[in-house]
C-alpha cells in the first residue's frame, strides 16, 4: 500500500485492547448509541424520502451523481487543486500544500510564533484530530481552545472524539454534567441540558474576543471560485472563522469539488446524512480573508494520495464525513467509537485509518465488522465499505505480521472436506455424552464463562449429505417452473454438519416444487470464512474448487444465502487477476440462487399451497416474526422477498419485527474473536424478538438459525428458531 | 400546491424561525422594538443602516453600531440585531447573508435574537438558486447560509437552541 509506512498517531491512543475492554465496561456507552442509532435512522430516513421527493430522483440516483462528482475530481486531483489554488490566491488567500501531519503542524506552530499568538479558538475539525494538532501547538506553547460544544466535552475530559459528527455521543448527560460541574466550578443538574449548553457560551466568549488564531477544517474546497465551504450548527465557526486576524483552514486534498453548484450537491446529502437535518445551521462560504485578516488554508495529503493509487480503496476518497456508516453499524452501537476505530471511528475508519496512522492502528478493530453490509447501504457516496474493509483485511494478513498460527492452521485445515469430515466426527464422538436435541450442552464449570451467552450446536454424527433423508423421494404438490428441472443443491459446509435438517428440507421443498434434485460431489466450503479473514489464497483455492463441483448445473441453489453473497460478490474480487476463473465464476452467478430467491420466482408454488397447520413443532396459531438475514437486505436486495414468501404460501399473518434487517450478530468470525460484540448485538435482535411477541422466528440463513437458536437457549427464552426451508418443508401436505 | 411563500415558512419554521410578512422597513423597526426588552440595544449593520436610514431614524437612542476599533466587542450580546439577507430559500427555510466586512458579520454572528429581512421578490424555490447567486458577483468573500437559531444537539443528540450564535432567528418577508 503505501510507500512509507505512515508515522504513528502523534497523540496518545491506548491499544486497541484496552480500549475494547474499557467501552465494554462501560454501559453508558451501548445504551447511550442504542438510542442514537434508532433516533437517527427514524430521522434521517424521513429526510431522505425528502430529498427524494424535492429532487424528483431516488437516493441511489442522488449518491450516484455526488460520487461521480467526486470521483472526477479524484481522477485529477492535482489540476482540481491548482485550479483551487489559482482562484484562492487571487483572492488573497495563502494555500499551502502538505505531505505529512508533522509538516502541517509545523507549519501553524512557526505561523504562530512569528505573529506572536499564544491562544487559538478552533471550530470541529477531524483533520485536526488526524494530525494531532493541538498536542503539537501545546508542545509550542500554544493554546488550543475547542468550541464545538462536543470537543470542548472532550477537551476538558481529556478524550477524543468516538464520531465524525457527534464527537461525544458516546457520553451520557450525567457523565457530561459531573464533567462540568468540576471543571467550571458550579453545579450543573444533568436534567438540564440547556444550562449545560449556555455554559459553553459563557465559558468562551472571552477566548473567542481575544484569541489571535481561529482554526477549523473544511467540508468542501470548491475549485471554481477557491471557497472554503464550511457547515456548523452552533456558529463557533463562524466566530473562529471571523473574529480573530488569523483563520487558518486545516483539510484533506480530497474535500476538493469543481463548482459551487457541486458543494451545494453535497450540501442536500451531507445533513441528512450526517445528524438527519435537512440542512445545518450555517453553511459559509469562504473566498479570501476579511479585509485586514490572513486567511491560511493547509491541504494534507497524509496518505491520501496512496488511497487514490489503490484500486480496491480509492472510492474511500470521495467520504465527506457525515458518520452514517457508523450510525447504522451494529458494532458500533456496543462499543462505541473508541473502540471500533482510531482517530477516524466506524467503518470508513476501518478502511482510512491504515492510510492515516498506519497498519498496525487498523488492525485491531477489523475483527469487530459483522460484514453485515449496513454501512454501505447509508452512504450518501456510495463508498463500498464492506468490500474496502476486507481488502484492509487482506492487507493486514499479507503485511501487517499476518493472522495468528493458529487461526491460519485452523483456516488451512477447513479447507480440506476430508479433514473437516474427520474432526465433526471427532467433535461428535467427543461431545456426546453431553448433546441434546439440536445443542451440546457443556457444564457450566467447564464451559468457557464468555461463551456462556449462546448454546452451541449439536455436532452431527452423521453430515447432510451422507443422510438417505436428503436424497428421498417427495412426490411434487403442484406443476412449477421448476417442474422437471434439475437442481444442484448446495449444502453449506455449516449446515451440512451443525444443522443438517436445513438441507435436507430444502431438498425436500425443491422436490415438492416439481424438481429433480441432485447433490453435487466434491462440494464443500464457498470460501467465505478464509476470504473474511483476508486469507485470499485459502479462499481462492476454496472457490475453484466450489466453481468446479457446481460446473454443468444449470440451476444452483443453496439454503445459505452467506455464500450465495460470496458467489456473487467476493469471487469477482477474488479472481480479479485470474481471467479464465473470473470467467467461470461470472457463469456461475448466472446460475446461483439463494433458497428463497428461487422458490419465489422459477419454484413458485401456488398461493396457499402450504397452508397446513403443522402438527407438533409450535401449531399454526402460534405468531410467527422473520429475521431478514442482513446481507441478503444490504447487498443482495432481497427487501421482504422472504416474509412475502411466507405469507403467500402458508397463508399466515406475520408479527412485524422492528430493526428486522439489522445483523444478528453471527457474524462469521466476529462471533469467535469478539464473542462480547456477538452477544450485544445478539442482545439488541433477541429484544426486538421479545417486542413482537411471537414465539416462533424464521430466517433465511444457517449461521443466523445457529447463533439465535443458541442465544434463545442461553437466555432462557420460549421462542422456536427455525430455517425458512424447515419451517415451510413442514407445511408440506402428506400424500 | 403550497405557495412559495407557505413552503418558505413551513421549513423556516420547522427550523425553528419566526416568519413575518412585512410592508416596510417601518414595520421592521417596530418588530425590533417589541422584540427587545424595555432598555435593549439593537444592533444595526453598517451596510443596513447606510442604505435604509429610516432604521436609525426609528429606533433613535436604542440604536447600536459596531465600533470599527473593536466590533465584536461592541455587539456582544445586543438584545437584537437586524441585518439584510440576500435570498431566502423555500427548500430549505434558509437564508443566505452576503457579508463581506466583519462589522456586518459580527450583529448577525453575535446578537442574541436576530432579525433577517429579505425583499420578498428575493425569495427562491431551491439551492440551485444560492449557488447561482454566490457564483454570480465573483467568489463569495463570506457568506452563509443560516437556517435558524444556532444549535447542538453534542449532548445525547438532544435538540438544544442556543449556542454560540443567535438563540431567536425572526425572518421577515419584506413588501
Amino acid at each position: 500500500m503505501t510507500d512509507r509506512e505512515p508515522p504513528p498517531t502523534p497523540h496518545a491512543i491506548a491499544p486497541f485492547a484496552v480500549r475494547y475492554r474499557a467501552a465494554l465496561a462501560d454501559p453508558n456507552v451501548r445504551d447511550g448509541l442504542l438510542d442514537f442509532q434508532r433516533s437517527w435512522k427514524a430521522t434521517r430516513d424521513e429526510q431522505i424520502a425528502s430529498v427524494e421527493a424535492i429532487t424528483g430522483r431516488s437516493f441511489d440516483a442522488l449518491r450516484g451523481e455526488l460520487a461521480e462528482i467526486k470521483d472526477g475530481v479524484l481522477a485529477d486531483l492535482d489540476g482540481h487543486l491548482a485550479r483551487f489554488r489559482a482562484r484562492a490566491e487571487a483572492a488573497g488567500t495563502i494555500v499551502v500544500e502538505v505531505a505529512t501531519a508533522a509538516d502541517a503542524n509545523a507549519y501553524i506552530a512557526d505561523l504562530c510564533r512569528q505573529r506572536g499568538i499564544t491562544l487559538a479558538v478552533k471550530g470541529k475539525s477531524m483533520v485536526s484530530e488526524e494530525i494531532g494538532l493541538n498536542a503539537a501547538l501545546e508542545a509550542a506553547g500554544i493554546e488550543a481552545v475547542e468550541t464545538d460544544l462536543g470537543e470542548w466535552i472532550l477537551q476538558l475530559a481529556g478524550e477524543h472524539p468516538s464520531h465524525l459528527v457527534m464527537p461525544a455521543i458516546h457520553k451520557r448527560r450525567g457523565q457530561v454534567a459531573e464533567l462540568l460541574t468540576r471543571v467550571v466550578g458550579r453545579h450543573f443538574d444533568p436534567d438540564d441540558i440547556p444550562a449545560m449548553v449556555r455554559s459553553v457560551r459563557t465559558e468562551l466568549r472571552e477566548r473567542f474576543l481575544t484569541a489571535g488564531l481561529g482554526l477549523t477544517g473544511a467540508n468542501a474546497l470548491v475549485a471554481e471560485t477557491g471557497t472554503v465551504m464550511l457547515v456548523t450548527n452552533e456558529g463557533n465557526g463562524r466566530m473562529s472563522s471571523s473574529l480573530p486576524a488569523v483563520h487558518v483552514v486545516t483539510v484533506g486534498a480530497e474535500k476538493t469539488v469543481p463548482t459551487l453548484a457541486d458543494a451545494i450537491r453535497q450540501v442536500r446529502l451531507l445533513a441528512r446524512s450526517a445528524t438527519g437535518q435537512r440542512i445545518t445551521t450555517y453553511t459559509t462560504f469562504i473566498s479570501g480573508p476579511t479585509p485586514g485578516h490572513e486567511l491560511h488554508i493547509v491541504v494534507i495529503d497524509n496518505g491520501r494520495r496512496a488511497i487514490a493509487r489503490e484500486s480496491a480503496v480509492e472510492s474511500a476518497l470521495r467520504c465527506i464525513r457525515c458518520g452514517a456508516c457508523a450510525n447504522v453499524c451494529p458494532a458500533y452501537q456496543v462499543v462505541g467509537g473508541h473502540a471500533f476505530g482510531h482517530v477516524y471511528t466506524g467503518p470508513i475508519g476501518l478502511v482510512t485509518t491504515a492510510y492515516h496512522h498506519g497498519l498496525e492502528a487498523a488492525a485491531g478493530p477489523q475483527s469487530l465488522c459483522v460484514s453485515c453490509g449496513a454501512c454501505a447501504t447509508v452512504c450518501p457516496v456510495d463508498i463500498p465499505l464492506p468490500a474496502q474493509i476486507l481488502d484492509v483485511r487482506r492487507q493486514i494478513a499479507v503485511r501487517g505480521g499476518g493472522l495468528a498460527w493458529a487461526k491460519r492452521a485452523a483456516l488451512r485445515a477447513f479447507a480440506s472436506r476430508r479433514l473437516v469430515d474427520i474432526a465433526a466426527l471427532a467433535a461428535a464422538i467427543v461431545t456426546w455424552p453431553v448433546q441434546s436435541g439440536v445443542f451440546t450442552r457443556i457444564p457450566r464449570r467447564l464451559a468457557p464463562r464468555h461463551l456462556g451467552w449462546r448454546t452451541p450446536p449439536r455436532v452431527s454424527w452423521r453430515p447432510a449429505h451422507a443422510r438417505p433423508a436428503l436424497h428421498a423421494a417427495q412426490p411434487p404438490i403442484a406443476v412449477t417452473g421448476a417442474t422437471g428441472r434439475r437442481v444442484a443443491l448446495f449444502l453449506q459446509c455449516v449446515a451440512d454438519r451443525l444443522a443438517p435438517e436445513i438441507p435436507i428440507a430444502a431438498a425436500r421443498l425443491l422436490r415438492a416444487a416439481g424438481a429433480e434434485v441432485v447433490v453435487p460431489e466434491g462440494q464443500h466450503c464457498c470460501g467465505l470464512p478464509a476470504f473474511d479473514a483476508g486469507e485470499r489464497d485459502g479462499a481462492r483455492r476454496m472457490a475453484r474448487a466450489t466453481i468446479a463441483a457446481l460446473d454443468g448445473h444449470d440451476d444452483v441453489v443453496t439454503p445459505a444465502p452467506s455464500c450465495v453473497v460470496a458467489m456473487l460478490h467476493e469471487y469477482e474480487t477474488l479472481f480479479a487477476d485470474e481471467p479464465e476463473w473470473r470467467d467461470r465464476a461470472a457463469q456461475l452467478r448466472g446460475r446461483v440462487h439463494d433458497l428463497v430467491g428461487y422458490l419465489s420466482t422459477t419454484a413458485r408454488l401456488p398461493r396457499g399451497a402450504l397452508a397446513q397447520a403443522v402438527a407438533g413443532g409450535g401449531g399454526a396459531e402460534a405468531r410467527v416474526t422473520v429475521h431478514r438475514f442482513c446481507q441478503g437486505s444490504n447487498l443482495l436486495g432481497a427487501g421482504d422477498r422472504l416474509e412475502r414468501l411466507i405469507t403467500d404460501l402458508c397463508a399466515i399473518e406475520l408479527a412485524p419485527l422492528a430493526e428486522t434487517e439489522v445483523c444478528c450478530g453471527f457474524g462469521g468470525s466476529t462471533s469467535l474473536t469478539a464473542p462480547e460484540v456477538s452477544h450485544g448485538i445478539l442482545t439488541r435482535k433477541l429484544d426486538n424478538v421479545v417486542a413482537s411477541g411471537a414465539r416462533v422466528l424464521v430466517t433465511d440463513n444457517p449461521g443466523c438459525v445457529l447463533h439465535l437458536r443458541g442465544g434463545v437457549d442461553a437466555s432462557g427464552l420460549r421462542v422456536r428458531v427455525v430455517h425458512v426451508a424447515e419451517f415451510l418443508a413442514a407445511r408440506i401436505p402428506i400424500g | 400546491m403550497p405557495t412559495i411563500v407557505e413552503a418558505f415558512r413551513a421549513r423556516a419554521e420547522e427550523a425553528r424561525s419566526v416568519v413575518h410578512e412585512l410592508a416596510t422597513w417601518s414595520g421592521v423597526a417596530t418588530l425590533a422594538l417589541v422584540l427587545a426588552d424595555a432598555d435593549g440595544r439593537i444592533a444595526l449593520s453598517p451596510s443596513l443602516a447606510r442604505a435604509q436610514p429610516v432604521l436609525s431614524e426609528r429606533l433613535g437612542a436604542r440604536v447600536l453600531l459596531p465600533d470599527p476599533g473593536d466590533p465584536a466587542r461592541s455587539v456582544a450580546d445586543a438584545a437584537v440585531g437586524i441585518v439584510r439577507g440576500e435570498l431566502a430559500v423555500a427548500e430549505t427555510g434558509s437564508v443566505l447573508l452576503v457579508e463581506p466586512e466583519l462589522a456586518d458579520r459580527v450583529v448577525s454572528m453575535l446578537s442574541l435574537t436576530l432579525i433577517q429581512v429579505v425583499a420578498r421578490e428575493r425569495l427562491v424555490e431551491n439551492l440551485d438558486a444560492v449557488a447561482t447567486t454566490l457564483a454570480a458577483g465573483g467568489p463569495p468573500a463570506y457568506a452563509s447560509l443560516t437556517t435558524g437559531p444556532s444549535r447542538t444537539a453534542d449532548i445525547e443528540r438532544s435538540l438544544t437552541i442556543g449556542v454560540q450564535g443567535p438563540s431567536e432567528v425572526h425572518v421577515v418577508l419584506l413588501g
